[in-house]
């Protein structure tokens, strides 16, 4: 496994906002500007840590989620999701896919990068 | 209608009765001659009375009926002098100038009141007088005009059972038409059945007939009732209009009866004079059963008429009726699409707004960052500073519209769990202290013992947020915040601040949506007036109830009361 963080969002200035954020707190990042290259990408690297957003065209959030748990060679790396849907059954659902952590957009970066730090520290 | 209304006639009918009595008892002569004069006069007068006491209007009918009266005891008085005089005398002109009199009074409360248009009730009216015609004729005209006497004599003899006849013919349109169940109605009826019961007892053998017999009575009594008639309050209905559909086919039993009565007439009389061996006026039958048959047609006729437009009613009304539908139809399926409509929008609003607004505060945070090489300058940071609290403001509004919109579409689904009232306190007090601290105001949380309560984690710390931030948000600098948690019978949390306040009028408004109370509105503190209409709704979700009240010396307390967690056995 790599010491990367891989952060995918659609939108660009999130995506620049959040891995601004990590960057500063000393991870190494790769991105994703959608679902099918965030797979490709874990796939390629295994990150420790994945933060995916929920709402992304084509391959969503969740659906990346569920290839990364159905991948062995990816079992240790931790997946957070980000979405601006602030429902609890989304909630719930993500959980249920098997996700570690979960932040509401809006976020907090800096409570999003000690989130990251948590499950960066945790996965071994 | 209050007692002293209705009063006169009864006394009248009282003082009647007893006047009538004693006219039996005292022994025939002039004595009871004067008795039998006073109940007319006395008659005649109370129907004045009666007509300046309840004022109908028109009043002419009931002027006639007390002229009517007055000719009648007039005549009577005559006829008492004269002692049984010959036929004709004055008294007779006096007689036979009352009943058209008292029947065109009749006639012209059956016109005020509508009835004369309703064509069923007139045909009925004309099937009974046909009858009564054909008895006048066989039992009394006939021998009269057969009779000897001059012909003086005999036109005065038969003109009293013509007159009869005029009188039945008011009586039975007015019958079939006024207001019934009227005490002044039935009053009336009875009178004027009484006067011609009397009369046809009178007609069949006028020569038996002496002042004092027991005819006298339904005379006497007539004259009461006319009387009582006129002096009771419900008078004035008897013009009235007529409220009853024109059309209404249903007819009741004793109106059968009655027709029935009439159909018969012409037959069994026939048969009766047959078997009493009386010479037959063929004619006379055939001409009454012809007549009769041809009212009966025509009552027929109008009783179909009736049946074919109240089917086209009908026809119409279902028409109406399924349009309608239709109608209602279309316009729940358009309801439903702007139902839809509605929830995309704000579906569509949680994700667009959210969006940017991730954007504005996550890089007013990086900007704010206090690791930043080189430092952001004073000035700058505060300008960041004031862009980060109403990019919070909206956020929290933003929020607030979506917690409302969803809550109207019904879909505040709650995830309950066990939870720690106290525990949740202290922690929305630890969120409000940073706030609070740049204010100097203090929050205190006072708890005794665990409080637990089933409910949703979010939506409560969204309580229990919106109620401690409104109190730092209403309290001056320097000012106190406090949070109580107590366990009575049921969990609970109180939030007392020593803020500006409000009115006992503005607490029963101010779970109101969108409602801000006048010192908020003054003071220019921030605010949507949702945050209390989500307290409300939340607590409500819960079964729980929440209350405002004003706190003496200023301030305000919030008190949630929640139902407890049943223990866990």
């Amino acid at each position: 496994m790599s010491d990367l963080v891989l952060v995918a969002d659609d939108d660009d200035d999130i995506l620049l906002l959040v891995t601004t954020r990590l960057k500063r707190d000393g991870f190494e990042i790769v991105s994703a500007r959608d679902g099918t290259q965030a797979l490709e990408l874990a796939r390629e690297h295994v990150p420790r840590v994945a933060v995916l957003d929920v709402g992304m065209p084509g391959m969503d959030g969740l659906q990346v989620l569920e290839a990364i748990r159905a991948d062995d060679s990816l079992a240790g790396t931790r997946v957070l999701l980000l979405t601006a849907k602030a429902q609890e059954s989304d909630v719930r659902r993500g959980y249920d896919t098997g996700a570690d952590a979960y932040v509401k957009k809006p976020f907090s970066p800096a409570e999003l990068a000690v989130r990251v730090r948590e499950l960066y520290d945790g996965a071994r | 209608m209050s007692s002293w209304r209705t009063r006169p006639a009864e006394l009248c009918v009282a003082a009647g009765v007893v006047a009538v009595a004693v006219y039996f008892a005292v022994p025939r002569g002039s004595a009871q001659s004067v008795i039998y004069d006073v109940i007319g006069v006395g008659a005649a007068f109370a129907i004045g009375v009666g007509v300046l006491l309840n004022r109908p209007s028109p009043a002419l009918p009931w002027w006639l009926f007390a002229a009517g009266n007055l000719f009648f005891a007039v005549a009577d008085i005559i006829f008492n002098v004269l002692v049984n005089p010959p036929v004709p005398s004055v008294a007779d002109g006096f007689y036979l100038a009352a009943y058209p009199l008292v029947a065109g009074g009749l006639v012209l409360l059956l016109f005020a009141s509508g009835g004369a248009r309703r064509y069923a009730a007139l045909v009925d009216a004309g099937i009974l007088v046909c009858a009564f015609v054909l008895l006048q004729w066989v039992f009394v005209l006939d021998r009269i005009v057969d009779g000897s006497g001059s012909t003086a004599e005999i036109a005065v003899s038969a003109a009293y059972p013509v007159m009869d006849i005029v009188l039945l013919a008011g009586l039975a349109g007015f019958f079939v038409s006024a207001a019934w169940r009227t005490p002044s109605f039935l009053l009336l009826v009875t009178s004027v059945v009484l006067l011609l019961v009397a009369d046809e007892v009178y007609g069949v053998s006028p020569d038996s007939y002496r002042s004092g017999d027991w005819v006298d009575a339904g005379w006497l009594l007539s004259y009461v009732l006319w009387a009582a008639a006129a002096l009771q309050p419900t008078m004035r209905e008897l013009s009235h209009p007529i409220r009853r559909p024109y059309r209404r086919l249903r007819v009741g039993a004793s109106r059968i009866a009655v027709l029935m009565a009439a159909l018969l007439t012409p037959p069994v009389v026939l048969l009766v004079q047959d078997a009493r061996g009386a010479t037959l006026e063929i004619p006379a039958y055939v001409i009454a059963a012809i007549v009769i048959s041809i009212f009966v047609m025509l009552r027929l006729v109008g009783i179909l008429r009736a049946l074919e437009v109240i089917r086209a009613r009908e026809r119409s009304a279902r028409a109406d009726a399924e349009q309608a539908q239709q109608l209602l139809a279309a316009q729940n399926e358009r309801l439903l699409e702007a139902d839809r409509l509605k929830d995309e929008f704000v579906a569509l609003i949680s994700h667009d707004l959210r969006t940017p607004l991730t954007s504005i505060m996550g890089y007013i945070e990086l900007a704010l960052d206090d690791g930043l090489d080189p430092p952001l300058d004073e000035e700058r940071r505060s300008y960041l500073e004031v862009v980060s609290r109403s990019s919070q403001r909206l956020l929290r509004l933003v929020d607030d519209l979506l917690f409302v919109a969803r809550l109207q579409s019904g879909r505040l689904d709650l995830a309950p769990t066990r939870l720690d009232l106290n525990e949740l306190a202290r922690q929305s007090a630890q969120e409000a202290r940073a706030r609070a601290d740049t204010r100097a105001i203090e929050i205190l949380v006072q708890t005794d013992g665990p409080v637990p309560v089933d409910a949703d984690r979010g939506r409560m710390f969204q309580l229990l947020d919106n109620l401690v931030s409104n109190a730092v948000k209403f309290t001056p600098d320097g000012g106190r915040v406090e949070i109580c948690v107590s366990r009575e019978d049921e969990a609970v949390l109180e939030v007392c601040d020593t803020g500006v306040g409000f009115t006992d009028e503005e607490a029963a408004r101010v779970f109101d949506r969108f409602y801000r109370t006048e010192a908020a509105v003054e003071r220019q503190i921030p605010g949507t007036g949702l945050g209390l209409f989500i307290a409300h709704a939340i607590t409500d979700a819960h079964g729980g109830r929440i209350s405002a009240h004003p706190r003496d010396g200023g301030g305000a307390v919030f008190r949630v009361q929640l139902p407890l967690a049943e223990s866990r056995a």
